[in-house]
């Protein structure tokens, strides 16, 4: 027996430890709370660098907030109405997003799963092109950037280029308004390695029996596919589909190096919105306005994805 | 059996209330360890350590380390730390910087920016430290100074010019030879730029710009400078209306919109050919422009990365149809810089910085080597009489004019703010959704709003 362990006699009818001689040893009711003593620094953390900023910029929405004078006075909702009615470029930053998520989100989600089921096969160097295809997941996202601005180049881009070999018009990607978004949806597929791998995972986790009985029906591989991957799948989508929408409204990197929101505002997004207003224009006041918009905005869609995931989502 | 040991190991770890309690004070003191307070209490001592925010790319940094170096030797109390920054991000790095209690010493920061921070309260006055160190203000161009001022004190002092940034162009001898133009008679009108980049431009057989005559076009900040080469103003001179929808404002706005596209083929041409400069690249410096309108810089960047090409310049062309227009730069329009203490530090640090701050500025073994060696002229009248620059740089005269000519426009706090509005409307007008005159108008509008907000809540 350990010498910090306790004689049975010494216990109380409740269970608590009875004092002692020697060192006091924590009772239950202590030995509840050691639990958070251990997460002490996460939670120290979360609450500072998480709730309290979240809380204060619901405060600070209602305020016209001016970060560098550090002056606030109360207005009400006054930012909430600038928001919809007086502010010029609000709602082209919403349209833009949603635009952006619109095609984004399922794009990611169908081509991250397709590559996941190519990469599931047994073939040689297996792990050469998982490995391969996760890398441009880790690529920091400005250095990924300027490799995009030169493929995405009118004149001397390779996207271009092989558009060229098939005898179509060069593409002006990122000067023209009308294809400017469509080139950041597609360079939003060079990240898909990150939702890959965690197909890949869901993947492996399917029972193989499933596969063998279907195979002693004579189920054809699309039948399996539609059958028994993609239903077994779908708590795996469910999960990337969440992320991608979260991430997908708050797209700022691409368009605030490549663009800076142009030409003509076609890729002003939400959240480069919000930037500008913030540190530009030192309206924190307005800008903590529109990140709660965004809160809120994203938390309904999440609880209604949720939602909605009870009709299609299986836990098998 | 050894996983089994330890699981008992673990069942039998129980912590007493001593130790459950000398952990929590543990985190408590490295709670402690971590806050601002220790690092603000060093200045406390006799020696202080001014950190230096600036933006001086790695070309300049062994000049600004070497008058470092000799600041140190004349004041080793004061340690001055260079610290470089990126461009990425730059206004969130700043704001956070000084809104979040702990800002560098000084902050290199542009005439916009200056306004603002001052008009916010951030920045400390430094009309005392000027005064006490028998610095003239008056010795600086009055285009370069006056913009520091706001609400009768000053905050900053300027380094480098913001004159020059757009008085002169450069152009390219060669090309124009092999254009037939006479390098010796470059444009001085519109009218004489519009033929010379005519004969500057090539374009390939499907219609991409190959060379470009000149990088003029459709953009809030080529607008601003030619609006004032056709006596057309941004704001009134009591900086309470805005001025740039004016006749001729519209005028060289539309003027721009004729010259793109009759040169470039259009503005979306022009930026596919501009795309080549983000890869890292000068169009000047590779002999594909003719004429650009550069700020006087480039006498620096030419030298080191582009020593074959030769130029010459000349000034801004002006709109000869009008007879009260003239060649004029824009000082405080975009760029120039100061040097910025923040109001929130300690009075004895805030002095120090002062010193590095006279050291850049106004002493000759800062201010004048920096430019100096940069070949570009200084804020100071009197160091640019320094016989050298003539012998460094053969158009010395002309900087020297177009410092001079150079307007100084007014600054308001919401000046950046107004700038993005015309931009965005510009841009409508470069590709051709909006006539200039109702880009403009509606641009004016907004800015005229932006600006009786802010006039309103000073009242």
């Amino acid at each position: 027996m350990s010498s910090r362990s306790l004689p049975a006699e010494s216990r109380s009818r409740e269970g608590a430890y009875a004092p002692s001689t020697t060192r006091a040893p924590l009772t239950w009711r202590m030995r509840k709370y050691l639990g958070y003593v251990f997460i002490a620094p996460w939670l120290i953390a979360f609450l500072a660098f998480d709730i309290v900023p979240t809380l204060s910029a619901f405060y600070y929405s209602f305020t016209d907030w001016n970060v560098i004078a550090k002056s606030s006075n109360w207005v009400g909702v006054d930012n909430y109405q600038r928001m919809f009615s007086g502010d010029r470029l609000f709602w082209p930053s919403v349209k833009n997003t949603l635009y952006y998520t619109a095609f984004a989100v399922p794009l990611g989600v169908v081509a991250g799963f397709l590559l996941a089921l190519l990469l599931n096969t047994k073939v040689r160097f297996q792990g050469l092109f998982r490995t391969l295809f996760y890398l441009p997941a880790v690529v920091p996202t400005v250095a990924a950037t300027m490799v995009w601005l030169w493929i995405f180049d009118t004149r001397r881009g390779i996207l271009n280029w092989a558009l060229g070999t098939v005898g179509m018009d060069p593409i002006r990607w990122l000067t023209s308004p009308d294809y400017s978004k469509p080139a950041l949806i597609l360079m939003s597929l060079w990240s898909i390695g990150g939702g890959m791998v965690i197909y890949l995972a869901g993947l492996q986790n399917i029972p193989q029996d499933l596969y063998e009985a279907a195979d002693v029906d004579g189920a054809s591989s699309l039948s399996k596919l539609f059958n028994i991957t993609i239903p077994l799948m779908t708590p795996t989508i469910f999960f990337n589909l969440l992320l991608g929408l979260i991430g997908s409204f708050q797209v700022f990197n691409a368009a605030f190096i490549m663009t800076a929101g142009g030409p003509v505002n076609s890729t002003r997004f939400y959240m480069l919105h919000l930037y500008e207003k913030a540190f530009q224009d030192s309206q924190m006041g307005y800008a903590c306005a529109m990140a709660v918009m965004l809160f809120l905005t994203v938390l309904l869609i999440t609880v209604f994805v949720n939602w909605s995931s009870k009709r299609w989502v299986f836990y098998g | 059996m050894s996983k089994h040991r330890s699981r008992q190991h673990a069942r039998s770890f129980q912590p007493t209330r001593r130790q459950v309690l000398q952990g929590a004070g543990g985190l408590a003191a490295m709670a402690a360890l971590g806050s601002p307070a220790t690092h603000r209490a060093m200045a406390q001592d006799s020696a202080v350590a001014v950190d230096f925010w600036n933006w001086w790319d790695v070309g300049r940094q062994p000049l600004m380390d070497s008058i470092i170096a000799g600041f140190q030797e004349e004041f080793p109390d004061i340690t001055v730390n260079n610290v470089p920054q990126t461009w990425d991000r730059r206004d969130e790095v700043v704001t956070t910087a000084l809104a979040g209690g702990d800002p560098p010493e000084i902050i290199m920061a542009s005439r916009q920016e200056i306004v603002k921070f001052a008009d916010s309260g951030a920045l400390a006055p430094i009309t005392q430290f000027v005064k006490d160190a028998g610095i003239d203000p008056e010795a600086y161009y009055p285009s370069e100074i006056n913009s520091m001022w706001w609400k009768d004190e000053l905050y900053a002092l300027p380094m480098p010019t913001a004159g020059g940034e757009t008085g002169l162009y450069f152009y390219n001898t060669t090309l124009f030879e092999e254009a037939g133009l006479d390098a010796e008679a470059p444009p001085e009108t519109w009218d004489e730029l519009d033929a010379a980049a005519e004969k500057l431009t090539k374009r390939t057989s499907d219609g991409a710009l190959e060379q470009v005559g000149a990088n003029l076009f459709v953009s809030n900040l080529v607008f601003l400078a030619q609006l004032y080469t056709n006596n057309g103003t941004f704001l009134s001179d009591d900086l309470k209306t805005v001025t740039f929808n004016s006749d001729q404002g519209v005028e060289t706005l539309q003027w721009l919109l004729d010259f793109s596209t009759k040169h470039h083929g259009g503005h979306q041409n022009y930026l596919d050919w501009v795309a080549t400069i983000n890869t890292g690249e000068d169009p000047f410096h590779q002999q594909r422009l003719g004429i650009q309108f550069q700020n006087v810089s480039q006498f620096f960047h030419l030298k080191n990365k582009a020593p074959d090409v030769k130029y010459s310049v000349h000034f801004r062309p002006y709109n000869s149809n009008n007879p009260d227009a003239a060649s004029h730069g824009v000082a405080a329009m975009s760029f120039g810089w100061g040097y910025v203490i923040p109001s929130s530090l300690d009075p004895a640090v805030q002095e120090a910085a002062f010193k590095f701050v006279q050291r850049i500025t106004w002493d000759e073994e800062g201010a004048a080597t920096f430019m100096l060696e940069q070949e570009r002229p200084s804020p100071l009248i009197a160091f640019n009489e320094n016989p050298a620059y003539t012998e460094l740089n053969p158009h010395w005269d002309k900087v020297l004019t177009a410092l001079e000519n150079d307007i100084s426009i007014g600054i308001v706090p919401v000046q950046g703010e107004m700038f993005t509005t015309l931009k965005d409307y510009v841009d409508l007008v470069a590709f051709e959704e909006m006539s200039p005159k109702d880009g403009l108008d509606a641009a004016a509008e907004e800015a005229q709003g932006i600006l009786d907000d802010y006039w309103s809540s000073q009242s």
